[in-house]
């Protein structure tokens, strides 16, 4: 009955598209695959060097990064001081700048003739396992501090007023009370960090340095794009699914949810008590993690004072890039907040109903399908889809708009979900009582909501403008995107004029990051 | 004897409290948003303003709030939900939680005193209300600090409960010699506990008097005949 009224008829239209494309992408491929001559691939033993080596590397990139957050997060939650925004700024940045900029200022720094070279006389072995964890936790380090940090929102004002009361050091503390909330993000926050990490890609192909580490994405990535081979594709592409759901499944079941404890006070929370060994302790966390983050930033914004970088503003071909760009990034995003938005109005209703928990929790889930098939695999399938429908590739736009809309799901989720799911636990009952739903609903809710809107649009627009997985499978010249022709200049041994255009790529991701977030999240939205 | 000169603002709200509190219970009578649980916050350090708040003549502003002579009782939020009973009493003694033997038999004897000596191992959310409201008073005995404040803990709780609470309150005040504060709603609640009374209306103190002086007078009748009015 709930799920009935009218009210919520687009959000069943988004939920239903999203399964049905999702669906016949998959079937699409699987068509082409001959399950009978998979018995090469099982004694292959490159298949499983790749999978063995996809496996640790995402571990030991997963565990990195959430060992490293846990004080992070701490520190930057109990202290003030001078520099804490700008490093939450640059977390925010980190979590969504292109990957392959990020991999070019990585490769300035720690490159054979890089600044850690200089510094210290020998060079930093970048290609292989240790450049893919330098530039995985790079990028995942400041997502998990940034879940966790939501984690401790969840905290309720009392407790701390409590702290206060009885003199917790910033140890008790954190053994009495940050812990038990944040033990219950871990297993979560290590299973997304794992699996982007099993499913990197740009990463992979740029850092790894041969077939001696590379990932099954990458392996699909050639399967696909020099062999054409689509029942290597598909077979590899079901492996995928098998492990990266297979761990899903596992951590759904056995994690324990993070709930909100119903808390009446609201009020300043009170600072613990610190003393010098927690003031060291923060100060070394702070440094590991300024030396991480802080240095490929800066290398990557370095070309701005040379002579190059002007010059190459006035090449045509880059506006054309930033043209093409924007012409994805700014469909995909809206598409993923709107697919995002149908699964929350379908989840929400039900969520704390006997019989509805698990259909929100399955919807939910469903979301984060680009997780587990990767959006290479999807992208080939709606290929094939539109081959058979007579679609020919000079549409391959839509089919990266899609894909690329997909991608940025889950992370559009996660920043809606929390609120959408609080308004609804807070005033179900007054919605109900006077009948307030769809627009009016909406109207109510959007002081609220609108800074987590603005922030998952934002993210799903900086994560297609960085995009260089399904753009690269289908690199045709209407589709030169930034990074495409990024990928190009690194790839011409231009890396100079690369760097010139990683500072427009940046430039532009700052100007959309925060012209979405404050255009929509209203002047006081997070970042 | 607990004295204080404070002044405090927020907003448009503008309070300056004078006044003391002697040895026993008084309740802090008022209309609501009069500045009540303010003057408690201010007492028990969780905000702070300017002036001075004296225990026994010695200045206790510039302390933290672990380290002031008082336990504070909130109307919400007094136990960690994800503590046990045992763990969240024990928290009055050391943070740490490593207690001595003696110290571990006060928690047993303050479990006894409010009667919930089979719960130690219980979480508060298997608790009803009024027993997880125990468990606070429990960590306030073994606490055992001379001032107590009380903002509205037994609010939630039904009539015969919120009595029994009550009464437990005045028990261990005389017994302990507390200096105790409460802020109430309800004038029966300062006949039932003998206490003085000090009324707060607009950040201002504006009566501190036995209950008895104070019935029948045009202020505390106005401010019950107000609540009255409140209440259709």
């Amino acid at each position: 009955m709930l799920l009935r009224a009218s009210y919520l008829r687009p959000a069943w239209l988004g939920v239903c598209a999203y399964w049905l494309i999702a669906i016949a992408a998959l079937l699409a491929l699987l068509s082409y695959a001959s399950p009978s001559s998979w018995s090469v691939f099982l004694t292959d033993p490159y298949i499983w060097r790749l999978l063995r080596f996809s496996f640790w590397q995402a571990s030991l990139s997963a565990l990195l990064s959430t060992v490293l957050a846990l004080p992070v997060a701490s520190c930057l939650f109990h202290r003030r001081f001078l520099g804490r925004n700008l490093l939450l700024n640059l977390f925010a940045v980190s979590m969504v700048v292109p990957t392959i900029v990020a991999i070019l200022g990585i490769v300035v720094v720690y490159g054979r003739h890089g600044w850690f070279t200089s510094v210290f006389g020998v060079s930093f072995p970048l290609y292989g396992l240790p450049g893919i964890l330098l530039a995985h936790v790079f990028f995942n380090m400041p997502l998990a501090v940034r879940v966790l940090m939501q984690t401790y929102s969840l905290i309720p004002d009392g407790q701390w007023r409590l702290a206060s009361q009885f003199g917790f050091n910033r140890w008790q503390g954190y053994r009495l009370i940050e812990w038990h909330y944040v033990k219950k993000a871990l297993p979560g926050l290590f299973l997304l960090i794992f699996m982007l990490c099993f499913s990197s890609f740009a990463v992979i192909l740029s850092l790894g340095g041969g077939p001696r580490s590379s990932t099954l994405e990458v392996a699909i990535y050639q399967a696909l794009r020099f062999e054409f081979d689509l029942n290597k594709a598909s077979y590899l592409a079901l492996l995928q699914i098998l492990v990266c759901s297979t761990l899903a499944m596992l951590v759904y079941r056995f994690a324990p949810k993070v709930v909100q404890d119903v808390s009446v006070f609201r009020g300043v929370s009170a600072r613990l008590r610190s003393g010098r060994l927690s003031l060291l302790i923060d100060a070394c966390v702070l440094l590991v993690v300024g030396l991480w983050v802080l240095p490929p930033f800066l290398a990557i914004l370095m070309p701005i004072a040379s002579a190059l970088f002007w010059q190459t503003m006035l090449e045509p071909a880059l506006w054309w890039s930033v043209w093409h760009s924007l012409r994805i990034a700014l469909p995909a995003g809206v598409l993923a907040l709107g697919l995002a938005l149908s699964i929350a109005a379908l989840a929400r209703p039900v969520r704390w109903r006997d019989w509805g928990e698990r259909w929100a929790d399955g919807l939910e889930q469903s979301g984060n399908l680009v997780l587990m098939i990767p959006g290479m695999v999807l992208a080939t399938g709606l290929f094939i889809v539109f081959r058979a429908l007579g679609i020919g590739i000079s549409n391959a736009y839509w089919i990266v708009v899609w894909v690329n809309g997909v991608m940025a799901l889950p992370f559009v989720l996660r920043a809606i979900l929390p609120s959408v799911y609080q308004q609804e636990r807070r005033y179900r009952v007054l919605y109900e009582q006077f009948n307030i739903v769809g627009w009016s609903r909406v109207v109510l809710e959007w002081p609220v909501l609108r800074g987590a809107i603005a922030q998952g649009l934002a993210y799903a627009v900086l994560l297609s403008l960085g995009d260089l997985g399904v753009v690269a499978l289908f690199g045709s010249k209407g589709l030169q995107t930034l990074p495409m022709y990024l990928f190009q200049l690194i790839g011409a041994y231009r890396v100079e004029q690369g760097g010139c255009v990683a500072v427009v790529l940046i430039g532009l991701c700052a100007v959309l990051f925060y012209g979405i977030t404050r255009g929509i999240g209203g002047r006081r939205a997070e970042l | 004897m607990l004295s204080f000169d404070m002044t405090y603002a927020w907003q448009d709200f503008a309070a300056h409290y004078e006044g003391q509190f002697d040895q026993g219970v008084t309740c802090v009578l008022g209309p609501s948003g009069g500045g009540k649980s303010t003057l408690l916050a201010l007492l028990g350090g969780y905000i702070t303003g300017q002036g001075h708040v004296l225990w026994q003549g010695a200045e206790l502003c510039a302390r933290q709030p672990f380290e002031r002579p008082m336990t504070t009782l909130f109307q919400s939020d007094n136990v960690f939900p994800q503590l046990s009973v045992w763990q969240n009493i024990a928290l009055g003694l050391t943070p740490s939680g490593r207690l001595t033997e003696r110290q571990s038999a006060r928690v047993e004897w303050a479990l006894e005193q409010v009667q919930l000596s089979g719960y130690a191992a219980k979480y508060p959310d298997q608790l009803s209300g009024g027993q997880v409201q125990r468990v606070a008073v429990a960590r306030v005995l073994v606490r055992d600090q001379p001032i107590l404040l009380l903002d509205e803990p037994f609010s939630a709780l039904d009539p015969t409960l919120r009595r029994d609470m009550l009464q437990l309150i005045k028990a261990l005040t005389d017994a302990h010699q507390w200096t105790t504060v409460m802020i109430t709603h309800a004038p029966e609640d300062a006949r039932l506990l003998e206490a003085r009374v000090m009324l707060i209306e607009s950040g201002r103190v504006t009566a501190n008097e036995s209950i008895e002086a104070l019935q029948g007078t045009a202020l505390f009748e106005g401010y019950g005949k107000r609540k009255e009015e409140t209440c259709p």
